[in-house]
């Protein structure tokens, strides 16, 4: 059962373009996806280590923005600055990780949303970075490596197989001692170290792994869209969705965030669609709304509703999805 | 000496908690730690665990001082240890949970999952085997505690008072899942109340009362003791002992 619903999901997500045709479904495909990389990047650390950062679009926007200074900078086709936003998130990880790995719980994600602000604050002064405007991309593109294409279906087809490679990752990381370890930290830190698990070494690798992926999603998000500013790039609205998008599927397992992005994505398309302009603060009102709803009835997402709810509405029994053993 | 607890004290703003508490464990022995509740046997049990820091006094494991050690570098060097309250992993399944500890000196999953399957046929679990750790009871979760710390390969094992809480029945058998690991070179540190795993299992007895050890000797001899009986077991335990 479990195989053939994982055949039916990549099918689905392989022929989506071909089933819902036309540039608006095409948009919210990719928007989908790129909403799942994300989340499901947050999810290394957030979800199976519980380190619950509120600040990951700090590697976001770095994936953002980076590929587009290469642009300004050097007339360098932009993708060729998202290895560079790796390495810049990779650094920034590991000496946000070092300090931030000593606090626990509230503490850590406050810290975390606390240095997110202080970069985006200080990316929207800096004048090489195009301060409080931002930065723009090519506006045609020069070759095909400017990756700037009329269609939206290349990049869905670009963003479906980094989302492979991001799941692929993280399969073999819950196979992994790696993967036992984080579960062990997220359940009782305490008692991992007990059994000579490496804690902080375990929690800022991590986050070093989430770091990249959540970069990749950044620079694939401006090499898509052209334009980057502090807000899209480093705001916090970046991290909430992460978190919220892991969370309404289901924080720490493999499906969770592609089941909170196809929920939420399309219910934020549709309140942009009837709201329009006018109705832009009803993004913050809706995550506030999933935040309360999840925290007071269900904070194991949909992921631990279907297990609760499916044997009896359906009267199976459903075994429970090992993520390793 | 495998484990060798020299002059301990730990001490928390102001308040000494273990005043200068020695105990030496040999290769192979099962020693019992008994005392009243606040006496210090946790926090002393946290020291060489390494879950915190003496304030003084040094901590040496196969000859390699482990005093400022970290709890994983304990666990590393061989001393592995059950929690008061069990501290299971629980929404990890009853093998998942075993696996973490095989982890530590077996890097490969099939090698850790052979182990942990090992190490819960001998324990008792593989009938629960699959089962979330949440949904266990707590003479299972303790049985689990066990089973996670055995799969580590510890050379020394504490165990905080694991067997509490325990039917008679279950107390047996528990009894005899100590013993086995015993038998398979497990050396053993217990802190207990219940004077009957003492007297089964221990070889000698170490008897806390205020953050001092007040007496340390055989069960039988540590029974008699004057000092204990004030302390710990009680008048009643005297009178009981003089009708038998």
């Amino acid at each position: 059962m479990k195989r053939g619903a994982l055949i039916g999901l990549a099918l689905l997500l392989l022929f989506y373009p071909f089933i819902f045709t036309g540039p608006f479904y095409w948009d919210i495909g990719v928007t989908f996806l790129l909403a799942a990389i994300s989340a499901s990047a947050w999810n290394i650390v957030g979800g199976y280590a519980g380190q619950v950062s509120v600040g990951h679009s700090m590697f976001f926007g770095i994936g953002a923005y980076v590929p587009l200074l290469f642009y300004q900078l050097w007339r360098l086709p932009p993708v060729l600055g998202a290895p560079a936003a790796v390495v810049v998130s990779l650094l920034l990880a590991a000496a946000i990780g070092m300090p931030t790995f000593r606090l626990r719980g509230h503490y850590f994600s406050m810290a975390t949303i606390a240095i997110a602000e202080l970069i985006r604050i200080f990316v929207g002064t800096w004048d090489l970075v195009g301060a409080a405007i931002g930065l723009q991309g090519p506006a045609v593109g020069r070759a095909w490596w400017d990756l700037t294409f009329r269609s939206e279906l290349p990049y869905y087809y670009i963003f479906l197989g980094v989302l492979a490679v991001v799941l692929y990752t993280t399969v073999a990381v819950a196979r992994s001692r790696f993967g036992f370890y984080l579960r062990a930290i997220k359940a009782d830190e305490r008692a991992a170290r007990s059994l000579g698990v490496p804690v902080r070494a375990t929690k800022l690798k991590a986050l070093m792994l989430s770091a990249f992926f959540t970069s990749i999603a950044g620079s694939l998000y401006s090499i898509k869209t052209g334009f980057i500013d502090p807000e899209s790039g480093f705001g916090i609205l970046v991290s909430v969705q992460m978190v919220i998008i892991a969370a309404l599927g289901g924080a720490g397992t493999l499906f969770g965030p592609l089941v909170g992005a196809l929920i939420l994505i399309p219910l934020q398309t549709a309140t942009n669609t009837w709201f329009g302009g006018g109705g832009s603060g009803f993004t913050y009102i809706l995550y506030g709304g999933i935040i309360l709803i999840l925290a007071r009835f269900e904070p194991g997402g949909m992921h631990e509703l279907w297990y609760r709810a499916a044997p009896r509405l359906l009267r199976i029994r459903l075994p429970r999805i090992s993520h390793a053993a | 000496m495998l484990l060798k607890a020299e002059k301990i004290v730990k001490s928390f703003d102001g308040f000494t908690a273990v005043r200068g508490a020695d105990l030496e464990v040999a290769q192979g022995e099962i020693i019992g730690l008994i005392g009243p509740n606040g006496a210090g046997k946790s926090t002393f049990f946290n020291c060489v665990a390494g879950d915190m820091v003496p304030s003084a006094g040094r901590i040496l494991f196969d000859g390699i001082d482990l005093t400022r050690a970290s709890a994983e570098a304990h666990a590393r060097a061989g001393i592995g240890r059950t929690f008061q309250v069990p501290a299971t992993f629980e929404d990890m399944s009853v093998l998942e949970n075993v696996m973490v500890g095989a982890f530590l000196r077996r890097p490969h999953r099939h090698e850790a999952r052979d182990h942990a399957l090992r190490i819960i046929e001998m324990t008792g679990l593989a009938a629960q085997a699959s089962q979330r750790a949440r949904s266990l009871g707590t003479p299972g979760r303790k049985r689990l505690e066990i089973a996670r710390v055995l799969a580590s390969e510890p050379r020394l094992m504490l165990l905080d008072e694991a067997l509490a809480g325990l039917t008679p029945a279950e107390l047996q058998d528990a009894i005899g899942l100590v013993r086995r690991i015993h038998g398979i070179g497990v050396t053993l540190v217990i802190v207990e109340h219940i004077m009957e795993v003492i007297m089964t299992l221990a070889e000698r007895v170490l008897v806390f009362n205020q953050g001092a050890v007040i007496a340390h000797g055989k069960p039988d001899e540590i029974v008699r003791n004057e000092a204990v009986i004030e302390a710990y077991l009680g008048r009643g335990h005297r009178r009981r002992r003089a009708s038998s």
